[in-house]
């Protein structure tokens, strides 16, 4: 894919008194997460006081802050000035790794597999082909504990999420919502339709960042029996290259 | 010389401090103290850094005994504080003598209590903070006979007058009430709401069982989202309330993933933040529109108030000793006569 050499405009929200919500709005999706990405980037890098950090996810960024040390409105010009100092051409282009992730579908390792397959009208076969059909660019991090977000799968339709959350979804937990996809690396309460599972294990607490993959890594799926997720247990999510 | 004490009763308790503000750029939520305002002025109460680990105790009596001599302070909801026996002040320092056993029974109005050890206590830190993460599994487990070590022991502090509070630092404490008001800034999707959103501002909710440091769950009159467009999951504000069932209204805490899908009617201030922590299940709640500007003033008022607060008790410290600076008391006596 192309790299957008200019930044997206962005509109800037509010979002209490400790946050800034900042959107990028233009037609194309792949500009908007350049964006909003080097925009997140530039403000770790540039560090201004009382500014936590920034969480940039697919066409948006919360910008969070201390309230007490700096305002919504020295946020917004500092989020506006980033937007005139970041530039693509000439950033460092990091190569992407790649990881595979088995997964058991279906079953108790994917409860709503047909839940999925019912609303999209295909069979759960299909599914699970379309699921391990390409290669996904892995977003951002996000919810629970650093998950890699990504564009789902090519189906017809989006994904409604579950009309009430689970209270506890498994670690490895493979799942799709809207247009999305994710892996579960910890267990953790969720909304979104449970596939399938990876027995590998995700997250490690003790490293520090505690996921191995960064968004821009690629992540592929391949199918496993169930038979065969014993092989894997404590086997740990590693770059493939 | 350092000092240490053991937990007796853990009740549910954990050992905190502000937040790991590092957290949420890599997927992990701020976490920490769940009332701020408490665990600032615990800390201050006790000489100590704003962000210095302390304890947080939920709901259940607790007890730790001290193993040195030690320095404490108890904030946050009203309970029934005893060192060794006497009957002692919250939300003033109390100064614990060695093998004496610090009880918090009987909390009630509020959910949360806060206590704050003379140079804090050690625990292990990740991306910054010791704050628990209960969905990576991080965070100092406390159990009956854990023993925390602190940097600092103080000698007890004599008072005169038996049965008198040592201190009287003159803190306006906050009001905990069974029918809290929270402030709350419209959310960057309000408009998704239509004309429901305004029931948010109607209803008395109720504080259900299910709720915790991630969220509170409250029922009531649910505003109503007006299209079913799937949103694409992005970054959250600690406060975010949200419609995600047709059960009930989902207040984001400190302990919230940082990302979802869900729009986000509206932003509980940071000020109101203090006050949902000490919402216990059965209370009630109603909600009040501010705005961002008058949110900011309300609680950098809070913050100036405790900066007057540090300032008291350097100057008591110093004069009694306790601290980094040297106190009369260590000041070598005058030469001659």
């Amino acid at each position: 894919m192309p790299a957008p050499t200019t930044p997206t405009p962005v509109d800037v929200y509010e979002s209490g008194d400790a946050a800034l919500r900042v959107v990028a709005s233009s037609p194309d999706p792949e500009a908007n997460w350049s964006t909003v990405h080097a925009l997140a980037a530039w403000l770790e890098a540039a560090g201004a006081d009382g500014v936590h950090g920034a969480v940039p996810t697919y066409d948006s960024l919360l910008v969070e802050f201390d309230p007490g040390v700096t305002s919504a409105r020295q946020v917004r010009a500092f989020v506006l000035l980033g937007m005139q100092q970041i530039d693509f051409i000439g950033a460092p282009a990091r190569a992407a790794r790649e990881f595979s992730v088995p997964v058991v579908y279906g079953g108790e390792y994917g409860p709503d597999l047909e839940r999925v397959a019912e609303q999209q009208q295909l069979p759960v076969e299909e599914i699970i082909a379309l699921h391990i059909a390409k290669s996904y660019v892995i977003r951002c991090l996000g919810a629970p504990a650093g998950s890699p977000m990504m564009d789902g799968p090519d189906f017809p339709v989006p994904v409604p999420r579950l009309k009430d959350p689970r209270l506890s979804v498994p670690a490895g937990a493979v799942a799709v919502a809207g247009r999305q996809a994710v892996i579960a690396p910890a267990a953790a309460p969720g909304g979104w339709c449970v596939i399938g599972q990876t027995p590998l294990t995700v997250l490690d607490a003790a490293a520090e960042p505690l996921v191995p993959y960064v968004p821009g890594d690629l992540l592929r799926f391949r199918q496993i029996h169930a038979g065969e997720f014993a092989d894997y247990a404590g086997r740990k999510l590693e770059a493939a290259r | 010389m350092s000092g240490s004490l053991i937990i007796q009763q853990p009740g549910n308790s954990v050992v905190t401090d502000l937040g790991r503000f590092r957290g949420p750029r890599f997927g992990l939520p701020v976490n920490g103290a769940l009332d701020q305002f408490s665990a600032r002025a615990a800390n201050i109460l006790t000489g100590n850094d704003d962000g210095a680990p302390l304890l947080e105790i939920t709901a259940l009596d607790f007890r730790m005994r001290a193993t040195t001599d030690i320095l404490i302070a108890v904030t946050g909801a009203p309970l029934h504080l005893t060192v060794g026996g006497r009957e002692c002040q919250q939300w003033e320092p109390v100064s614990v003598r060695a093998g004496e056993t610090v009880a918090l029974r009987r909390m009630t109005g509020g959910l949360r209590a806060y206590v704050a050890v003379h140079g804090s206590v050690e625990a292990p830190v990740l991306l910054g903070s010791c704050a628990p993460d209960t969905v990576v599994g991080f965070g100092l487990r406390l159990t009956e006979g854990t023993e925390l070590k602190t940097s600092r022991s103080v000698a007890p502090i004599r008072q005169p007058y038996f049965d008198l509070p040592l201190f009287r630092l003159g803190l306006t404490r906050p009001e905990f009430s069974s029918q809290a008001v929270v402030e709350v800034t419209d959310g960057p999707d309000v408009d998704e709401f239509g004309d429901t959103a305004e029931l948010l501002f109607t209803t008395d909710y109720t504080v259900s069982g299910r709720s915790n440091h991630i969220g509170l769950r409250l029922g009531g009159a649910l505003p109503e989202r007006q299209s079913s467009a799937e949103v694409l999951s992005r970054g959250v504000p600690v406060g975010a309330i949200e419609v995600p069932s047709r059960e009930e209204l989902l207040v984001l805490h400190r302990g919230r993933g940082v990302t979802a899908g869900y729009p986000v009617l509206a932003v509980v201030t940071s000020r109101s933040l203090d006050v949902l922590a000490q919402a216990r299940p059965g209370h009630t709640l109603t909600f009040r529109k501010t705005t961002v500007p008058d949110a900011t003033a309300k609680h950098r008022a809070a913050l100036r108030e405790l900066e007057n607060l540090r300032s008291t008790v350097s100057t008591v410290f110093a004069l009694l000793g306790i601290g980094s600076r040297p106190g009369w008391s260590q000041l070598a006596p005058a030469a001659g006569t």
